[in-house]
């Protein structure tokens, strides 16, 4: 019983990070209307960014901003070069096109870091024990600031003129046009926000473990079903698929053990789909 | 300064002449042509830009001192990206377009797995790093050769090692590999036989978390557990292990468990005490040496002094057959590579001897290169080492 109750916590600080990187695909899916698969490449990015960062001593919040505005500037970057003259083409021309971004940003990073794994400088300590259970101090510091993130980004949704512009553009761009908001900054701005907090997702990913080129892809299945199992386009869903995703392959550790996990992410965007395409607190499907 | 004059005159009639000579001669002049298929990404990054660049340094030498049956030696390198898909997308190329005689280097079992087929039916000679047991065990039709020693003999080489530190309740925690299972009914038919006991799982190599796997572990109560992963994964499954306040003794493979990956991990008292092992190269030896000069490196790791075996066997096998196919490469290694003769340690030496009509048998920086029918090699030492604050320091060499 304790095994499933520690799987339970895991599963929960793992979809807690999950739910940053998450969060950004989600609500750049509610205002560009294509799923952005380079968040494996920009997660990546951040990570590094981040990471580089890091080694300057600029502490672990200053880190955390460099990753975001390096990730976002970038994001936007490829978003307005290569993404966003593709969609008015449709969704898929513009995903398959940002497949290829991810695969350059990931070449890129490649090309200044090389393929060596690299740690965060961050002092490894001794699980705390409550009753039977172990946490890691750690995760509880990368939880905290995930948590942060979080609230930082809904409260700006929810209370600055931005926030209300992009949630208006992405219910109904022609009406939130007609009421004078330029969908053309709203959407630059979704991307840099979106980005940025996949970048830190990466980062905070990365802390715990290792950092190299492949970061963004492994984890880059995961954030998709995530974001699919929330309704695409609810950033309150990511959090909520997020939190299961992670949950879910902790889980599926102890059933059918680790190599299958990922299969859940395909398991759970297959029953989405077929269930309820809108997911779970997504208001339609896309 | 004397300037050969090259006139319009003399370009028509060497040309004239090239066009004339028979196509024979001409193919003559064609390069050789063998290959590298190495990852220089994914987890065998580290080792595959050494591996393919100590192979060039065999192939200028042999240049150099005029090639192989008269015939310039071309090396092309390609990157299998440690991911089977990618490894037989490259090998096709090498193959189909570049023709090439022979391949070398492939590190990752499910690499060379994937690969090996292809090899075999285009008549592609294939030298292998990888340690999986069914490796030698595919139908290659003598078109394959690892200088690595096989799981079998590895596993059992560390299963001793672990009784021999005193280990009774061992734990194995590995990805999924062509030698998982190997691993697993040999491990549990050692620890049995010693009257202790063994337990395991197969974990995923790209989560970034073993926590709860790692819970799995310790309640099993292990004495010593046997990380049997690549680095990236083990790094974070020694960290986790660590934070779970794990107390007794941890063992991994060499090629894992190395300085990049305590560099990594970056704090010394995490990997404090761990195991390692692996098949170590022959040390003392000149050609050692030579791969050292080579590299550029105070101690090439196996792979590197291996793959510096494959091209100097290679090209040697070629010479002694008089024709560079992968078929003349089947049949003519074991006539270089053992079976007495003059007793050389690198390329230039060996083709040198060949061609005056001398048998030759190599041993190389990774040992005597000796390979039974199947195409493992016979024999092979063992290096096991212990790390004492963050250096690795000699246990012994077996």
């Amino acid at each position: 019983m304790s095994l499933v109750l520690q799987a339970l916590v895991n599963g929960l600080v793992s979809g807690t990070l999950l739910a940053v990187p998450a969060i950004g695909f989600t609500a750049m899916f509610a205002v560009l209307r294509f799923p952005n698969f380079s968040v494996s490449g920009v997660a990546t990015l951040g990570a590094f960014a981040g990471y580089v960062a890091y080694a300057a001593s600029f502490g672990l919040v200053g880190s955390l901003a460099v990753a975001f505005a390096v990730a976002g500037a970038v994001g936007l970057f490829f978003d307005r070069t290569a993404h966003l003259p593709l969609v008015r083409q449709g969704a898929l021309p513009a995903a398959i096109a940002s497949i290829a971004s991810g695969l350059v940003l990931e070449n890129l990073v490649r090309l200044g870091f090389g393929n060596d794994l690299r740690g965060f400088d961050r002092p490894i300590a001794r699980d705390i024990h409550i009753a039977d259970i172990r946490v890691s101090p750690q995760q509880l510091e990368t939880m905290g600031m995930a948590l942060a993130v979080m609230l930082a980004v809904f409260a700006g949704l929810a209370f600055t003129r931005i926030g209300k512009a992009m949630r208006a553009s992405a219910d109904n761009p022609e009406l939130a046009a007609l009421k004078g908001i330029r969908p053309r900054r709203v959407a630059m701005m979704a991307s840099f926000v979106g980005m940025g907090l996949v970048g830190i997702g990466g980062m905070l990913l990365g802390l715990d473990s290792s950092i190299d080129p492949l970061t963004g892809t492994r984890i880059l299945l995961s954030i998709f079903a995530s974001a699919v199992l929330g309704g695409l386009g609810s950033p309150t869903g990511a959090v909520l698929g997020a939190c299961l995703i992670g949950v879910a392959e902790e889980l599926s550790v102890l059933v059918v053990g680790s190599p299958y996990r990922t299969a859940v992410g395909f398991f759970a965007i297959l029953i989405v789909l077929t269930l309820r395409p809108r997911g779970l607190l997504g208001e339609r499907a896309f | 300064m004397t300037r050969i004059a090259f006139g319009r005159r003399a370009a028509l009639v060497s040309g004239v002449a090239a066009v004339a000579a028979p196509a024979i001669l001409r193919a003559q002049a064609e390069p050789v042509k063998i290959a590298t298929l190495t990852p220089l990404t994914g987890a065998g990054g580290p080792y595959g830009p050494v591996m393919a660049k100590v192979a060039a340094s065999v192939v200028e030498e042999v240049n150099a001192a005029g090639g192989v049956l008269g015939r310039k030696v071309q090396l092309v390198s390609e990157d299998d990206q440690t991911n089977p898909d990618a490894g037989v997308r490259a090998a096709r190329k090498l193959i189909d377009v570049d023709k090439v005689a022979a391949i070398m280097g492939t590190w990752a079992s499910s690499v060379t797995t994937a690969v090996a087929p292809l090899c075999w039916e285009s008549k592609t000679f294939l030298c292998t790093v990888s340690g999986a047991d069914s490796i030698t065990q595919l139908p290659h039709q003598g078109f394959l050769v690892r200088t690595q020693p096989n799981s079998t003999l590895q596993v059992a080489r560390s299963g001793e090692f672990m009784l021999s530190l005193g280990a009774r309740k061992i734990y194995t925690m590995i990805p999924q590999t062509p030698f998982t299972q190997t691993t697993f009914d040999l491990m549990g038919k050692l620890v049995a036989k010693a009257g202790g006991t063994h337990q395991g799982l197969v974990y995923d190599d790209k989560k970034t978390t073993y926590r709860t796997e790692v819970d799995q572990a310790l309640r099993t109560n292990p004495d010593m557990i046997f990380a049997a992963g690549y680095t990236p994964d083990t790094v974070v499954l020694l960290k986790d292990i660590y934070r779970a306040g794990f107390k007794g003794k941890i063992i991994g493979f060499g090629y894992s468990i190395n300085q990049k990956l305590v560099d990594q991990i970056g704090q010394p008292e995490v990997v404090e005490g761990v195991y390692t092992y692996s098949p170590s190269p022959d040390e003392g030896s000149t050609a050692y040496e030579r791969v050292k000069k080579a590299t550029g490196l105070a101690r090439p790791d196996p792979y590197t002094c291996q793959v510096y075996d494959h091209a100097s066997l290679v090209l040697m096998a070629m010479e002694q057959a008089k024709v560079a196919t992968g078929v003349a490469i089947k049949d003519n290694i074991r006539k270089v590579s053992q079976g007495g003769g003059k007793a050389v340690d690198n390329a230039v030496d060996g083709l040198k001897a060949i061609a005056s009509g001398q048998k030759v048998d190599y041993s190389g920086a990774s040992g005597p290169c000796d390979f039974d029918d199947k195409g493992d090699i016979i024999d092979c030492k063992f290096r096991y080492e212990q790390i004492k604050g963050g250096k690795f320091t000699l246990v012994k060499i077996a």
